[in-house]
């Protein structure tokens, strides 16, 4: 089977996985999947889960979003933030949903309400990598 | 003749003095390497995402993006990155100090101030400044989702026309010696076409060129808020720990010049003494 490799950027750090078989990410417009031989692209990311497929083993990570990059068979993955289902904290995802949810139901006008949906996102996304 | 006595309690307040310079530069050396490390780390990112927006560019400049709009300038806010904490040699007078001159040199423009750091907010409170921000206390835990905070808060800003410019003062990093003051307008963003860097034009976007520029550009400013950060936090750190090397030399030079005197001192006593004992000696055998 066809392979290729991932390289996953964020601002505070960067590594590879090699010889993917398959990926599935977050595209603005709802997940998309990607194997060796994609079509040269330029995708947006959404909130969400990102799952790996290599050595017929799966691995999920959680991203706040950014970019996917695909060329030459290489897939870039240019996020803010991406964690690991070990390096998530359980325990502060819950907390961040439940503070989302209360700012979204307040009724205060100062609220940014792109800004909580968005964190509620993020928080639901590593919520669900974390219980997988 | 100063009293031994006095002498020897100077050569220990200044060794315990040394002792706290010495530990301060050791600090800063191991919070510098830090910082550099993040400035690696960062690199990458930045440079791939330059490399998107370059790709782009054509598209970014007809779209006419709110960011990048160009106002006539009645108004301007500064960014002023200082530490919290002094004893860093002239870091943050430098920075302070260059923020003035560009103050005072605007004629008719209102003047907004962003304080990041305790020793910029200090200073501009102190000088009544309509300060907008201040964010302090944050760099021992610095982080990306700061940088982001700052960003917005500038962005948005800019985006409700409060002001019709945004330039950053903030020390670079040059080397372990050498931080530089700079001045940097942040926005409205400027895009220039660079062909040179131009590659791969037949990319699929999705979900639309548009949508992807959209997003692009408060992106380019986060990241640039996080290299001045960074950059500001290694030249603090390196600033400290040249001025801490020099305390340190500097009291080392003292004590060899304390220790001195103390001999003297001391050779001096027992001169006298023995003076006066072969004097006495000498008057007895008359």
């Amino acid at each position: 089977m066809a392979l290729f490799d991932i390289e996953f950027i964020t601002p505070t750090r960067s590594f590879d996985i090699l010889d993917v078989e398959y990926a599935k990410c977050p595209g603005l417009d709802g997940s998309f999947g990607v194997m060796a031989n994609h079509t040269d692209s330029v995708i947006s990311l959404a909130a969400g889960e990102i799952k790996v497929l290599n050595n017929s083993k799966e691995s999920y990570f959680s991203t706040s979003g950014g970019y996917a990059e695909i060329s030459s068979n290489r897939l870039l993955l240019l996020v803010d933030s991406v964690e690991s289902q070990e390096e998530i904290d359980e325990k502060r995802a819950r907390d961040a949903v439940t503070r989302a949810k209360e700012r979204l139901s307040s009724s205060n006008v100062d609220i940014d309400i792109p800004r909580a949906e968005h964190s509620l996102a993020r928080a639901l996304s590593r919520l669900s990598v974390s219980k997988r | 003749m100063a009293n031994l006595k006095d002498i020897r309690d100077q050569i220990k307040s200044v060794k315990s003095i040394q002792k706290v310079t010495k530990a301060m530069k050791m600090v800063a050396a191991a919070k510098m390497r830090r910082a550099q490390d993040n400035m690696e780390k960062a690199r990458p990112y930045a440079s791939k995402l330059f490399e998107i927006i370059n790709n782009l560019k054509s598209d970014i400049i007809s779209l006419d993006l709110p960011l990048t709009e160009i106002r006539e300038v009645k108004k301007i806010a500064f960014v002023v990155i200082t530490s919290d904490k002094g004893l860093a040699g002239s870091f943050n007078s430098s920075v302070l100090k260059k923020a003035q001159q560009e103050i005072d040199a605007l004629e008719n423009i209102d003047v907004d101030v962003f304080c990041i750091g305790k020793k910029s907010s200090d200073f501009f409170k102190a000088r009544n400044y309509n300060v907008i921000l201040n964010e302090s206390e944050f760099w021992n835990h610095l982080d990306f989702s700061t940088a982001s905070t700052i960003s917005k808060f500038i962005t948005d800003h800019f985006l409700n026309k409060k002001v019709d410019q945004i330039r950053v003062i903030f020390n670079e990093f040059v080397n372990v010696a050498t931080q530089k003051v700079i001045v940097k307008t942040l926005l409205p963003l400027e895009f220039k076409e660079d062909p040179e860097l131009l590659q791969n034009t037949d990319l699929l976007y999705e979900p639309s060129k548009e949508e992807i520029v959209d997003h692009l550009a408060p992106k380019h400013v986060k990241v640039q808020v996080w290299r001045f950060l960074l950059e500001s936090f290694a030249s603090e750190q390196a600033a400290r720990m040249v001025a801490m090397e020099n305390a340190t030399s500097n009291s080392e030079e003292m004590i060899k010049d304390l220790t001195l005197k103390f001999n003297k001192a001391r050779q001096a006593a027992i001169t006298t003494e023995m003076l006066e004992i072969v004097g006495g000696a000498e008057a007895l055998k008359g």
